[in-house]
């Protein structure tokens, strides 16, 4: 029996407004709401809720068969009650079919894990009463910002009560000869570990609309088939996962509506429950459906789903993202001494990974996703607004 | 007296230091009775007659073409910034001209390039100097050319007794205008291309600069130090010259109360982000600072060429956010910047005057400049430093930032002293420059 195992990042930063020298020290509002406010109803309106009706519709015709994990970030949710609350109520009668998994991340979809241990643990510990107190869902599945994982992650993880499968990214360099599809655990053999099999994963979120893709269009039929295939090597009876993670975004929204995304995902599902060996999971189902002995793997260093690297670099590269990055987490600490509520809370707005993102000079193919992603003019200028913005979070600690 | 300028800066929206620089001193000029036909790098056929002292803030305007001025008397504009869009001057002129144009101008033009009667061998070398080195194709070489077409027409229908020039770009008019009129020509010499370029420069500039100094009856150097650059770097005959350093009025709405930004001491960049201005030493002395006074701060005000290179290398320095970019200012953000700052820097490799330490000294800010500054020519209340003493800079500054009484007291004595340096000064050794010049001018040999 092949799993197929979606899940879907659903995530929405507080993007930084252009914030100059010459106001600092004024009490200025370091985001640009208005910004924010228009990136959050433009994505409802294109990707959350067209593509929130369509998979309850699809759950619901599938009587309980069709199931799909979501991963909402705590800065999502703030900005859907401000901006959108249809949004956050069509979510929440998705996770009432039961059908749909909420995983656990940092509130703030953050880097916190790789520079302060502590804030990270905060962070998650918030998440989590966020999906209790918003859906009434506890989280037993945990992914870091971006899929970042290393060995240390695990163990921190392990540690927090509840969490018993992390999710990450394939990637080859680990992996070597072997396939993402079998679940496997982590390296001390405590935590169980999903990976994304990217190749399938990124035909729709990167390449479905792509016409110099020689595999354009993708049609329901053949993606279906090249997932049988997988089955193929598999005669034993073990319970394969075909770990599709991907940008809830990518529908509507990267990948647009006319190029016919919501209509392969409309018969994506009956297609594949024709076939008796084929069907979906959860990520926490894993844990009883694993009928082997899991291999562990281990991963000395991080790896993360972004970019051809799978690596670190998208977002801690260059001498801008990493003076940014440490600037930041000097002052957590300095704001945690001081027990200031409001500039603590402005700290993790501004340890959002998504600062660092746009700050990223990588201008191959790669810089160009990170440009369309960007609402500044340039990496510098990214940077010149966050480390002014740090300079003004510092005059606030003094003051 | 009636002059013909042109010039490629005037505030309100072009206001770099040619441009506060001719501001004041077209100021002080017509307050000593002298009127001026302004010409700047307009869209449209345009002059800025020039009568009162009034008239440097209001810019009244008039047309070349009387039937554009009829429609342009009937407009009515609420704002002085829409007047001047109306006539097309924006913070970065853009072309003017189509290509089809050029060429129609280029051939009434070229007839007086070559038709006219070209007095001496000398007099034709300077020309081809001129028009050779006046040939390309990148964005300001081209607006120059495009300028200097225009000036026939206003070298030919307006009435003046005498032609004045500031730096480079105006030179070719400058020599058009006299090659037509036959009028005295002076050039204004703000800064040449060994000083913009930090280096040798463009060649062809050079060679333009060379040209304009050597035609004009009479050269202005803003200072000692550009006087001996422009003799011993163009070999500019010495009799020529005449030293005038500028001088710095402050507008009368300014606001001088200090409100600071930051808590800690602020250590101020103001100007272009070029070599010219030793960006990079500011940066390297602003690391050496930080390793003793890590609570200081120091800003970048302004942008240019050289900005991305210095964001990245300070943040590779890791200077965290100690250091400091505002991008582009206007005026009112200018003066907010100096209201802020306890230490001005001017570290420029080579600055023929340098306006802006009069401004931070006005506003009473403790002021380091380079020695290689002709400013350092007339200020005694500031430090002056070479602009490759990076220790002695970084020492200088931590003095300054451990003794701050010291510091407040040379602000408020430069500040005194700043006061003292006004435009009348300047713009009297100026309009006694002219009448010399009229009156070799009229007791010339004829021929």
């Amino acid at each position: 029996m092949l799993n197929i195992i979606f899940y879907f990042q659903v995530h929405q930063p507080y993007r930084l407004d252009h914030f100059n020298v010459l106001d600092i020290g004024k009490n200025r509002n370091l985001f640009d709401d208005k910004l924010n406010g228009l990136v959050m109803r433009k994505v409802a309106e294109k990707c959350y809720l067209p593509t929130n009706k369509l998979l309850l519709e699809l759950i619901q015709q599938s009587e309980g068969r069709f199931k799909i994990a979501f991963s909402i970030t705590g800065t999502a949710i703030e900005q859907f009650k401000l901006y959108s609350p249809e949004t956050l109520d069509s979510f929440k009668r998705l996770v009432d079919t039961g059908c749909v998994e909420l995983l656990g991340e940092t509130y703030f979809h953050s880097l916190a894990f790789l520079y302060d241990t502590n804030e990270f643990l905060d962070q998650v510990a918030m998440h989590r009463d966020l999906m209790q107190k918003e859906f009434g869902y506890y989280t037993t599945t945990f992914r870091n910002t971006e899929l970042i994982y290393q060995d240390r992650l695990s163990d921190l993880i392990y540690e927090v009560e509840g969490f018993k499968t992390i999710v990450t990214e394939g990637v080859d360099r680990i992996l070597q000869w072997r396939t993402p599809l079998y679940a496997y655990k982590n390296y001390s053999k405590d935590i169980n570990l999903l990976l994304k099999y990217y190749q399938l994963a990124d035909d729709i979120a990167f390449r479905f609309s792509n016409r110099d893709w020689p595999e354009y269009p993708l049609t329901v039929e053949k993606f279906v088939s090249w997932i049988d295939h997988l089955t193929l090597g598999e005669t034993s009876g073990k319970n394969l996962f075909l770990n599709l993670f991907m940008d809830y975004e990518t529908f509507g929204e990267h990948q647009w509506a006319s190029s016919g995304i919501f209509e392969f995902m409309r018969h994506f599902p009956s297609e594949v429950l024709k076939r008796p060996h084929l069907g979906f999971a959860n990520p926490k189902d894993t844990t009883h459906l694993a009928n082997y002995q899991q291999e562990s793997l281990s991963f000395p260093e991080a790896v993360s789903w972004a970019d051809e690297q799978r690596d670190l670099s998208a977002w801690l590269e260059n001498g801008m993202q990493k003076n940014a990055i440490e600037t930041l987490y000097e002052l957590f600490s300095r704001i945690k001494q001081k027990g200031d509520p409001e500039l603590l809370r402005i700290a993790r707005l501004l340890s959002t990974s998504d600062h660092f993102y746009y700050m990223c000079s990588k201008y191959f193919q790669d810089g160009d996703v990170h440009k369309y992603f960007s609402p500044y003019d340039s990496p510098d200028q990214a940077y010149t607004y966050f480390i002014t913005a740090l300079a003004e979070l510092e005059e606030r600690i003094m003051g | 007296m009636k002059i013909l300028m042109f010039t490629w800066e005037f505030p309100p929206l072009i206001s770099g230091g040619l441009g506060m620089a001719c501001y004041g001193m077209v100021k002080a000029l017509l307050a000593q009775g002298i009127k001026i036909d302004l010409v700047l790098p307009t869209k449209e056929l345009v002059y800025f007659p020039m009568r009162e002292e009034s008239d440097v803030d209001t810019l009244p305007v008039i047309f070349l073409d009387p039937l554009m001025h009829k429609e342009y008397s009937r407009h009515k504009f609420e704002t002085i910034n829409e007047r001047l869009e109306y006539i097309g001057i924006t913070s970065q002129p853009q072309s003017y001209f189509s290509l089809k144009e050029i060429r129609q101008y280029a051939a009434s033009v070229k007839k007086h390039y070559w038709l006219s009667e070209v007095v001496t061998d000398e007099e034709q070398d300077l020309w081809d100097e001129m028009t050779t080195n006046l040939i390309g194709d990148e964005d300001l070489i081209r607006k120059v050319q495009e300028y200097t077409l225009r000036a026939d027409r206003f070298a030919r229908t307006l009435d003046y007794d005498l032609i004045h020039s500031h730096d480079w770009l105006t030179y070719p008019s400058g020599m058009l205008a006299k090659q037509i009129s036959k009028k005295p020509l002076v050039v204004h010499i703000h800064a040449t291309e060994f000083d913009r370029a930090g280096g040798p420069g463009d060649e062809r500039v050079h060679k333009i600069e060379h040209a304009g100094m050597t035609y004009a009856d009479k050269v202005i150097a803003v200072s000692k130090y550009t006087a001996q650059m422009i003799m011993s770097r163009y070999r500019i005959d010495t009799g020529k010259i005449r030293i005038i350093h500028n001088a710095f009025s402050l507008p009368v709405d300014t606001v001088l109360t200090q409100e600071r930004i930051f808590k800690g001491p602020t250590v101020l960049f103001l100007g272009r982000v070029t070599l010219q201005k030793g960006p990079d030493y500011f940066l390297d002395v602003a690391d050496r600072v930080l390793k003793v006074h890590p609570e200081a701060r120091f800003i970048i005000a302004g942008t240019g060429d050289m900005s991305r290179h210095l964001l990245r290398k300070s943040a590779a320095m890791r200077l965290k956010n100690r250091f400091l970019f505002t991008g582009f200012l206007n005026r009112k953000q200018v003066e907010s910047i100096l209201r802020a700052a306890d230490i001005y820097v001017l570290p420029s490799v080579s600055e023929p005057f340098g306006i802006s330490p009069l401004e931070a000294m006005a506003f009473g800010i403790t002021s380091i400049i380079s020695k290689q500054s002709g400013v350092a020519e007339v200020v005694n209340h500031a430090f002056k430093i070479d602009y490759w003493d990076i220790d002695l800079w970084a020492e200088t500054i931590n003095h300054l930032i451990e003794n701050p009484e010291k510091r407040i007291k040379m602000g408020i004595e430069g500040m005194q002293e700043v006061n003292r340096i006004q435009w009348d000064e300047a713009a009297e050794k100026i309009r006694h420059l002219y009448s010399t010049m009229l009156a070799e001018y009229i007791r010339r040999p004829k021929n």
